[in-house]
C-alpha cells in the first residue's frame, strides 16, 4: 500500500513543474487526434520508447552513478524472447513480455554480481564487453535466426490482434507504449521514494560513507540494475512486435546502449524528468536530421556528425544536462 | 601434418599482436597521464589508415613511406582534441568524460562516412605487396605483415626510449604519478596532457598506416580496435607501457584462437570440434578475456593505477 502511495506522490516537485507535466501528458494523450504524418507518429513512438529506456538507465546510471553502456543487450533479450516465442509457439505478447523480463533480470543477476565488483571506467567497459559477447552469440545462434535475424509477418495474424499486439495502424502501438510510459514514470517515482532509491543516491554521493552506514552497497546496486533491466527488456519486447524485423545489429549494437545513456545524460541524469527531456530533444532531432540531410540531400552520416558534436558540447560545457541548466536558472532567480 | 597450422597461427598471432601493442600504447599513455578512457581511440586508428591509404594512392608513394605523414596527422589531431575538447571534459564527472569521448568517436566515424563512403578500401600497390617469406614447414609469412610487425616494434621502442630517457618523458611520467605534485615542481601539466594526447594520436595513426597495407579500411573499423586496445590495456595494467607490449602479444594470440582450435581438432581428430563455428567468435574471446581479466586481477600484469 505504501509503495502505491509513494508511486503517486509527486508532492516534492514545485507546483509549476507539475502543471507543465500534466499539460504535456494531456498533449500526449490527445496527440493522435490531430492531423499528423505517419513519420511524426513513428517519431513519437520512438520518443516514448527511448524515454522508457532512458528512465531505466537513469535508475542505475543517474541515481546510482554507475555508467552502464551495455543496456542494448537487454533490449535484445526482450525483443528476441518475444519474437522467438511468437514465431515458434505462438505465445501472445502479454505472456512473452514478462517471460522476457524474467530472463533479462536473471541474466542481469548473473553478470551483475561480478560486474559490480568493478568501478568507474572499468565497470563501463566491462558492460560493453558483455553486451558485445551476447551480440556475437546471437549472430551465430540458429534458433534466433543468426545474423539474418527474425521477421514477424503481420499477414499471418489478422490485425488488429490485441493479444499478440500486431496492428496495421501505428495509433494502437502509440497508446500501448504511452500506457507503458505513464507506468514507467510511476515506477520510477516509487523508486525515488523507496529505501533502495535513497540507498543508491547515498552510494553515488559517497560510496565508502554509504558502506559505513550499513548499506549493502553491492546488493543495492545489483537490485537497481535488475530494475533498470526490467524496464529495458519490456520495451525491447515492444520493439519486436512494433518493428517486426529483429536483427542483432539493430537491437544490440553499442550505438543503442550509448543512445540510451545519452537520453538521460542530455536531459539531466538523476532527475525524474531528465530522460524524458533528453529523448524529446534527441529523438526528433535524430530522425528529422536523418530524413532531411541524410535521405533528401544525400549526405549519409551527417546526422550522426551533428549528433556527435552535440554530445561533445553537452559533456564539455554542461555535464549536468538541460535539467541542470533549469535548476541553476531557478536558483539564480530566487 | 597439423604443425603448420599451429606454427602459422602462432606466428600470425604474434605479428598482429605487435601491431596491436602499438595501437594500445597510446591508450595506456593517455589513461596513465590523466585517467581518461578514450573511446575514440579506434577512430584515430581509422584516421591513420585513411591517411596512409589516401597519401599512398594519391601520390603513388610507397605505402611504408607514408608513416611520417600519418604520425604528424595523428599528433596534430591528438593535440587539437586535447586543447579544444578533452581539457573541458576533465572538469566534469566521469559520465561526461565517457560519453564525451564517445561523441568524439561518433563525430570522427561519421565524418569519414560522409567523405569516403562506407565501402571497404585497401592498398594494392607497393614494394611488399604479394611477396612472402617462407620459414619452413610450409609456413608462409606475408611481407606486409612482417614489415608492419617490425616497424611497430621499432616505433614502440622509440616511444619507450623517449618516455624513459628524455627529460620531457620524465616530466610526463611525473605528471602521471602525481599531477598536483608535478605542478608544484614546475612541470606544465596542461602541456604534458596535450603531449600525451599527441603521442597517443601519433602512435595509433602509425599503427593505422601500417595496418592498412593488409587490412581493408572502412569507417566502421574503429570499434573493434578500440575494444582490442581496451583489453590489452586491461591485461597489461592501465597506464603501464611495458604491460601494453606483453599484453598486445597475448591478445594477438587470442585473436588467432580459431587456428589453434583447428590444430587441436586436426591433431586429435575430433569431429565435433571442427563443426564449431570458431571464426565467427574470433573477437568474442577478446571481449570475454577483458571481462575475466578485470574480475581476476583488476590491476593487470604490470598495473600500478587503480
Amino acid at each position: 500500500m505504501e509503495a502505491l502511495r509513494n508511486a503517486f506522490d509527486f508532492s516534492d516537485f514545485p507546483k509549476k513543474d507539475l502543471v507543465v507535466a500534466a499539460c504535456l501528458a494531456a498533449v500526449l494523450l490527445i496527440f493522435p487526434l490531430f492531423p499528423h504524418s505517419s513519420f511524426a507518429m513513428a517519431t513519437m513512438i520512438q520518443f516514448l520508447m527511448f524515454s522508457i529506456y532512458g528512465m531505466g538507465w537513469n535508475a542505475i546510471g543517474g541515481y546510482g552513478g554507475q555508467v552502464d553502456l551495455g543496456k542494448a543487450q537487454y533490449v535484445g533479450i526482450g525483443a528476441y524472447t518475444t519474437a522467438v516465442m511468437l514465431l515458434r509457439w505462438d505465445v501472445p505478447f502479454w505472456l512473452s513480455m514478462p517471460i522476457g523480463m524474467a530472463i533479462a533480470v536473471g541474466w542481469s543477476f548473473v553478470i551483475g554480481y561480478p560486474l559490480f565488483k568493478l568501478k568507474g571506467h572499468y565497470f563501463a567497459i566491462a558492460t560493453i564487453a558483455t553486451s558485445l559477447v551476447l551480440k556475437d552469440l546471437f549472430e551465430v545462434w540458429d534458433l534466433v535466426g543468426a545474423a539474418r535475424g527474425l521477421h514477424i509477418s503481420p499477414a499471418k495474424y489478422p490485425p488488429p490482434d490485441f493479444l499478440r499486439l500486431i496492428f496495421r495502424e501505428d495509433i494502437y502501438y502509440y497508446y500501448v507504449i504511452l500506457g507503458f510510459f505513464f507506468l514507467a514514470i510511476l515506477v520510477i517515482n516509487w523508486f525515488r521514494h523507496s529505501r533502495l532509491g535513497f540507498q543508491l543516491r547515498a552510494i553515488r554521493d559517497n560510496e565508502d560513507l554509504a558502506r559505513s552506514l550499513g548499506i549493502n552497497v553491492h546488493w543495492a546496486k545489483i537490485k537497481t540494475y535488475a530494475l533498470a533491466t526490467a524496464f529495458v527488456s519490456a520495451v525491447g519486447s515492444f520493439h519486436a512486435v512494433y518493428i517486426k524485423n529483429i536483427e542483432p545489429e539493430d537491437t544490440m549494437s553499442l550505438d543503442i546502449s550509448v543512445l540510451i545513456a545519452l537520453m538521460a545524460m542530455l536531459g539531466g541524469a538523476g532527475s525524474l524528468w531528465g530522460p524524458i527531456i533528453g529523448a524529446s530533444i534527441l529523438i526528433p532531432l535524430k530522425s528529422y536530421l536523418k530524413e532531411w540531410l541524410g535521405a533528401k540531400a544525400g549526405l549519409i552520416g551527417i546526422d550522426l556528425v551533428i549528433y556527435g558534436v552535440i554530445i561533445m558540447l553537452v559533456s564539455a560545457l554542461e555535464p549536468r544536462g538541460i535539467w541542470g541548466i533549469v535548476e541553476r536558472a531557478r536558483r539564480r532567480s530566487r | 601434418m597439423a604443425t603448420d597450422v599451429l606454427v602459422s597461427s602462432l606466428v600470425a598471432g604474434l605479428m598482429i599482436g605487435m601491431v596491436l601493442s602499438l595501437v594500445a600504447l597510446g591508450l595506456t599513455i593517455i589513461f596513465g597521464v590523466m585517467d581518461i578512457v578514450n573511446f575514440a581511440h579506434g577512430e584515430f586508428l581509422m584516421v591513420g589508415m585513411y591517411t596512409g591509404l589516401l597519401v599512398a594512392q594519391g601520390t603513388g608513394m610507397e605505402p611504408l613511406m607514408t608513416l611520417p605523414i600519418a604520425a604528424v596527422v595523428g599528433f596534430v589531431l591528438g593535440v587539437m582534441c586535447y586543447f579544444f575538447f578533452v581539457k573541458f571534459l576533465l572538469r566534469g564527472p566521469m559520465v561526461a568524460q565517457l560519453l564525451g569521448t564517445f561523441g568524439l568517436m561518433l563525430f570522427l566515424r561519421n565524418l569519414a562516412l560522409l567523405f569516403f563512403g562506407s565501402e571497404d578500401r585497401a592498398i594494392h600497390h607497393g614494394l611488399l605487396v604479394g611477396k612472402s617469406l617462407s620459414i619452413g614447414m610450409g609456413v608462409m609469412i606475408p611481407a606486409t605483415k612482417l614489415a608492419a610487425a617490425a616497424l611497430s616494434v621499432a616505433s614502440f621502442g622509440c616511444v619507450w626510449l623517449f618516455i624513459n630517457r628524455s627529460k620531457t618523458g620524465k616530466a610526463l611520467q611525473a605528471t602521471a604519478l602525481n599531477a598536483q605534485g608535478a605542478r608544484y615542481v614546475g612541470i606544465p601539466t596542461d602541456r604534458m596532457n596535450g603531449l600525451a594526447w599527441g603521442i597517443g594520436g601519433a602512435t595509433v595513426t602509425i599503427a593505422g598506416a601500417l595496418l592498412v597495407n593488409f587490412w581493408a579500411v572502412n569507417p566502421y573499423v574503429g570499434l573493434l580496435f578500440t575494444m582490442l586496445a581496451f583489453t590489452i590495456v586491461a591485461l597489461g595494467g592501465f597506464g603501464s607501457v611495458p604491460g601494453a607490449f606483453v599484453a598486445g602479444l597475448v591478445v594477438g594470440i587470442i585473436t588467432e584462437l580459431p587456428g589453434l582450435w583447428d590444430f587441436v581438432s586436426i591433431s586429435l581428430d575430433l569431429r565435433w570440434m571442427s563443426k564449431v563455428p570458431m571464426t565467427s567468435f574470433k573477437y568474442t574471446w577478446v571481449y570475454l578475456a577483458y571481462f575475466v581479466i578485470m574480475l581476476v586481477s583488476p590491476r593487470g600484469l604490470f598495473g600500478w593505477k587503480r
